[in-house]
């Protein structure tokens, strides 16, 4: 008779999963105690500062500083507007990405991500904002509703390219305004000057104005960089190198000194924030041309020769067979770009910018901040995290999904 | 295009607007062309508007009197005699300063960090995740912004109530100071004997590495060399430091007014410094007072997010560093009328004044916060510390100083100055002009030392003294650099560690290593191979990231160049001093970093 064994241990269930994943060892599982009894502190610190410590009226109160900065309030409806168009485009945009093939589920849930963001807006204007009480329902109810077109409707996407295009000039319109100010002191479309702009709008303009714009830019840079053409190849790889040798803020600073003395104006007669796109356009389209550049080793060589050995002409070839399959491997490396590029425009306080982070740094020395024991600044660095964190993260996460759906880094 | 062209005849038929290289080099001429006139119309608009706003273009205010105060810098700097051109150098060793160091400390992180994201332990392993996902999709100026003026300036105490870490060092919101050894006046004389025992070291490690070769058998020619350094350096460190002598004509003074100590050289014997004599850094001295007095006032202070009442804080001094310490208030008949008592939190140098309300003869919290005239919080009034035997060794900075707590002479009852804050405490004009006041009996005697001697920090008051500091500034840039660029390396070492093949784990172990063996032996040197070059582009990023100084105070090149450029208007020449110092940097990191990476990598197979 073979004696009656004990059972072989459990393999599923909490106490094998502990076992196997906290305490496989008795070193191990000190490390385990010791970093529970790390987060545990963390976030009760963190809970008790949230929740009774932090003075978030503070940060409540500067609500519309933070979001448009000193842009006129009776104006406000206007990159209200803009929002709703922009928003109404990025829900369209998704919608019609469900019909294409691959990115599609990626961009959904960017889209879903943003919508939570803006439906919160949407409730929080309802309940507290009285000057914009329905503003943020209806760029909610544009951004889903375009969404559900988008789905409904896929014919639209051969439309998508110039409705953003259109969209886009109207959304800058909208804030920038038509009419001159000091003739129509009061029309509901004059001129807003660029100084009164701010808080999280130029944020986003800043960054979506770089990006854009350095985009054909660094395309040019990095053709260039490859050219046989010995001028244009060291002109790009001078730019390049030089550009990406030294630090955005150091750009920033040059563009504001630089920019009306090139241009022969008076300091005055050219507003910060043209110099500054100007400098985040010419940074960007330096690290642009790299990523670019990726894409373009990455285009086999067989492709090239196909395209010569089908007639099509340098031009041709580069236009029609060798950008749209390098451009399509660096989308990632072009998000991962556009996050930095959204992150660095923090930089502009330099030049005397209000964006969100210098907002908070004026929110942090306003008298009533300064009443309240030891300051307010950690609540505001840790609004100004949740800020950047949940649109930074999400496109991260966007970023390392598209990579692996294009199969780019795969060893 | 050429593949159509069958014969040289046939190339040559085709016309010239239409062969390839014609078009190129034409292409090329075109460009430059216009990038020349661009660049013309350029330079004419600059010099023209740079003649009509008056602005100074080329460099000769580099060689004019700075007058920038700079707080922290790596090499001497005397903000009243020293040229914008120091100033500019003092910017770019500040931020080689935080670079360096960033890099090191953001590798080590970043590795830790990494290998944390791939360990077996799952609660690890969330909270690398966490970390890598905060701080990677957050800007570094938002955690710029967040360790300096919202950790490191506001949670650390105060000054005069240092954190005193083990081994002497402080840490306040001033930052950090630790103790650090310094050459002394006999380092010259060690110094040979160091070069002696690093060729001998070398020597050693070729003996025992040719033996090696010729055994064939595995062995390690590190450790007989390290140790003939070590042995040779510390023979010879204590043989000199045994005959150790003062220098001749070493004078150290103190003045009793400001509590500085000096060092110099009285090479004409007349007692005093001349202007051509030079004075001596880190000279060791004893400092002794008979007996001496200290006045502050009672404050009310915010400090970690809360508000502390009515403390006194005397400069910190140790319990073995006087004989008898007693405090009282200035006016004691006064104090007994209102009730007042003292109570300390460290005897003799801090303390709380309150009021005993509920009469149990202690003090209990909340009876500092006695109200009066139903406003007062917090109570003001003046303490003394009258000490007895008071000794302290200090030993001078780079710039022949050092200090001790400022004293008053015991019989000054007469105490008139006010000084309400601490850094009043000393330096300032405005006490001891009373010519009736007594000088204080000092005693200073400078020690002999060995070729290196220990300086402890000491009297964090409103900077810190001795040893060697950092400050809150430097700290906070310091520690966002490398928390944020850790984060990037960590992805980095992630995926270099996972991108080694399988197999290589397995072989290690088919050969009997262990796990660690495994990791340090056949992994890690594999990843390396490839993080490195990515690696060195992070480091970089670490270097152009620390332009971000502004916002944590910390002097680094565009801090003192825009200082410079705001003061003498040459905005211009100041801009292309940032750009060139940068590209100098990046371009002198590339090359070093490419050729450890060429050195580094395993020849392609």
């Amino acid at each position: 008779m073979i004696p009656a064994r004990k059972p072989p241990m459990a393999t599923s269930g909490i106490v094998p999963w502990l076992r196997d994943n906290m305490f496989s060892s008795i070193i191990n599982s000190i490390i385990s105690i010791l970093a529970l009894i790390f987060v545990v502190l963390s976030f009760f610190n963190l809970f008790q500062f949230i929740f009774f410590e932090g003075h978030w009226e503070r940060v409540w109160a500067n609500m519309k500083l933070f979001g448009v900065y000193t842009y006129p309030l009776d104006l406000l409806w206007r990159p209200l507007t803009a929002a709703a168009i922009t928003m109404g485009l990025v829900g369209l945009s998704a919608g019609l990405a469900t019909h294409g093939e691959d990115g599609g589920e990626i961009m959904v849930g960017v889209f879903w991500w943003f919508f939570a963001l803006v439906a919160l807006l949407a409730v929080l204007g309802l309940i507290f904002w009285e000057s914009i009480r329905f503003a943020w329902l209806i760029v909610a109810l544009a951004n889903i509703a375009m969404f559900y077109l988008g789905k409904a409707v896929p014919q639209l996407s051969k439309r998508l390219m110039w409705l953003w295009v259109v969209g886009i000039l109207l959304s800058f319109v909208l804030i920038a305004g038509i009419l001159p100010a000091d003739s129509n002191p009061d029309s509901a479309f004059r001129f807003v000057k660029t100084k009164k702009w701010g808080g999280f709008m130029l944020t986003l303009i800043i960054s979506a104005f770089g990006i854009i714009a350095s985009f054909p830019l660094g395309i040019a840079l990095a053709l260039g960089r490859k050219s046989k053409l010995p001028v244009l190849k060291y002109f790009s790889i001078g730019f390049i190198e030089i550009v990406r040798g030294a630090p955005l803020i150091a750009w920033l600073f040059i563009a504001s000194v630089f920019v009306p003395l090139l241009l022969d104006q008076s300091p005055d007669k050219i507003p910060g924030l043209y110099r500054v796109l100007a400098a985040v356009t010419f940074f960007s389209a330096a690290y642009m041309a790299e990523n670019v550049r990726g894409g373009l080793a990455a285009v086999p060589k067989g492709q090239t020769e196909a395209a010569q050995a089908l007639g099509l002409s340098a031009w041709q070839n580069t236009r029609m067979i060798v950008l749209p399959q390098a451009l399509r491997a660096v989308i990632p490396a072009i998000v991962g770009q556009a996050i930095g590029l959204f992150k660095d425009t923090s930089l502009v306080f330099v030049v005397g910018l209000a964006d969100i982070f210098m907002v908070h740094k004026i929110v942090s020395t306003q008298p009533e901040s300064l009443l309240i024991t030891g300051g307010i600044r950690l609540e505001l660095s840790l609004f100004l995290v949740i800020v950047y964190w949940y649109f930074s993260f999400r496109m991260s996460i966007a970023s390392r999904q598209l990579e692996k759906q294009l199969g780019v880094g795969e060893r | 295009m050429s593949a159509k062209s069958t014969s040289s005849q046939a190339a040559e038929k085709i016309p010239f607007y239409r062969n390839v290289k014609m078009i190129g080099a034409l292409a090329q001429i075109i460009f430059v062309i216009i990038f020349l006139l661009l660049l013309a119309f350029m330079v004419t608009n600059v010099l023209s508007s740079l003649k009509k706003a008056n602005i100074p273009a080329d460099f000769s205010f580099l060689s004019r009197r700075a007058g920038i105060p700079i707080s922290e810098s790596p090499i001497r700097y005397n903000s009243q005699t020293d040229t914008y051109a120091r100033a500019f150098l003092v910017g770019v060793l500040n931020t080689l300063k935080v670079s360096l160091l960033g890099v090191v400390l953001a590798t080590i992180l970043g590795i830790l960090i990494g290998v944390m994201r791939l360990s077996s332990n799952w609660i690890l392993k969330q909270i690398a995740t966490v970390y890598v996902e905060i701080i990677r999709n957050t800007p570094l100026a938002v955690q710029i912004v967040f360790w300096t003026t919202a950790v490191l300036l506001v949670i650390p105490p105060r000054s005069l109530n240092p954190v005193k870490l083990f081994g002497g060092g402080y840490y306040s919101n001033l930052g950090l100071a630790l103790p650090w050894l310094f050459p002394s006046y006999q380092f010259m004389a060690w110094l040979p004997w160091l070069i002696a025992a690093l060729v001998l070291a070398i020597v050693a490690y070729g003996y025992r590495r040719r033996q090696i070769i010729k055994s064939e058998l595995p062995g390690n020619p590190w450790p007989p060399a390290i140790a003939t350094f070590i042995l040779v350096s510390l023979a010879s460190y204590f043989l000199l430091a045994s005959s150790s002598k003062l220098p001749d004509k070493l004078v150290t003074t103190i003045n009793p007014k400001s509590g500085v100590v000096h060092s110099y050289l009285d090479s004409n014997d007349n007692g005093e410094q001349d202007a051509d004599e030079k004075y001596l850094t880190h000279i060791k001295s004893d400092v002794n007072l008979a007996e001496g007095r200290m006045t502050v006032n009672t404050q009310t202070l915010t400090e970690s997010r809360k508000i502390v009442y009515s403390e006194f804080r005397f400069p910190p001094i140790l319990q073995n560093e006087f004989d008898k310490a007693t405090v009282d208030f200035a006016d004691p008949e006064a104090a007994k009328a209102d009730g007042l008592k003292i109570h300390f939190y460290d005897e003799p140098s801090r303390g709380v004044v309150y009021k005993d309300l509920n009469s149990n003869g202690k003090f209990d919290s909340g009876e500092e916060r006695f109200t009066e005239g139903e406003k007062i919080k917090g109570y003001s009034t003046k303490l003394v510390l009258d000490i007895e035997n008071f000794r302290r060794t200090v030993v001078t900075d780079r710039d022949g100083n050092a200090r001790i707590p400022r004293f008053k002479h015991i019989t000054d009852t007469t105490a008139k100055a006010v000084e309400s804050g601490p850094s009043s405490l000393f330096g300032g004009p405005t006490a001891a002009k009373d010519e009736n006041i007594k000088e204080l009996e000092f005693d200073v005697k400078p020690v002999v030392t060995g070729p290196l001697v220990l300086s402890k920090p000491s009297i964090p008051i409103s900077q810190y003294f001795g040893g060697m500091s950092f400050s809150a500034a430097y700290l906070g840039l310091l520690l966002a650099l490398v928390i944020y660029t850790a984060s990037f390396i960590s992805e980095l070492v992630r995926a270099g560690i996972m991108a080694v093949p399988k197999g290589q784990t397995e072989a290690a172990k088919a050969v009997g290593l262990n796990g660690l063996q495994t990791f340090n032996m056949i992994i890690f040197p594999q990843a390396m191979r490839i993080i490195m070059p990515p690696m060195i582009s992070q480091f970089l990023n670490l270097t152009k990231n620390s332009s971000l100084g502004v916002l944590a105070g910390f002097a680094e090149i565009v801090v003192i160049a825009n200082i410079i450029g705001n003061q003498t208007g040459a905005n211009v020449p100041t801009n292309i001093l940032i750009i060139g110092s940068y590209l100098t940097i990046s371009f002198a990191f590339a090359i070093i970093m490419n050729a450890i990476n060429s050195k580094m990598a395993i020849v392609e197979r």
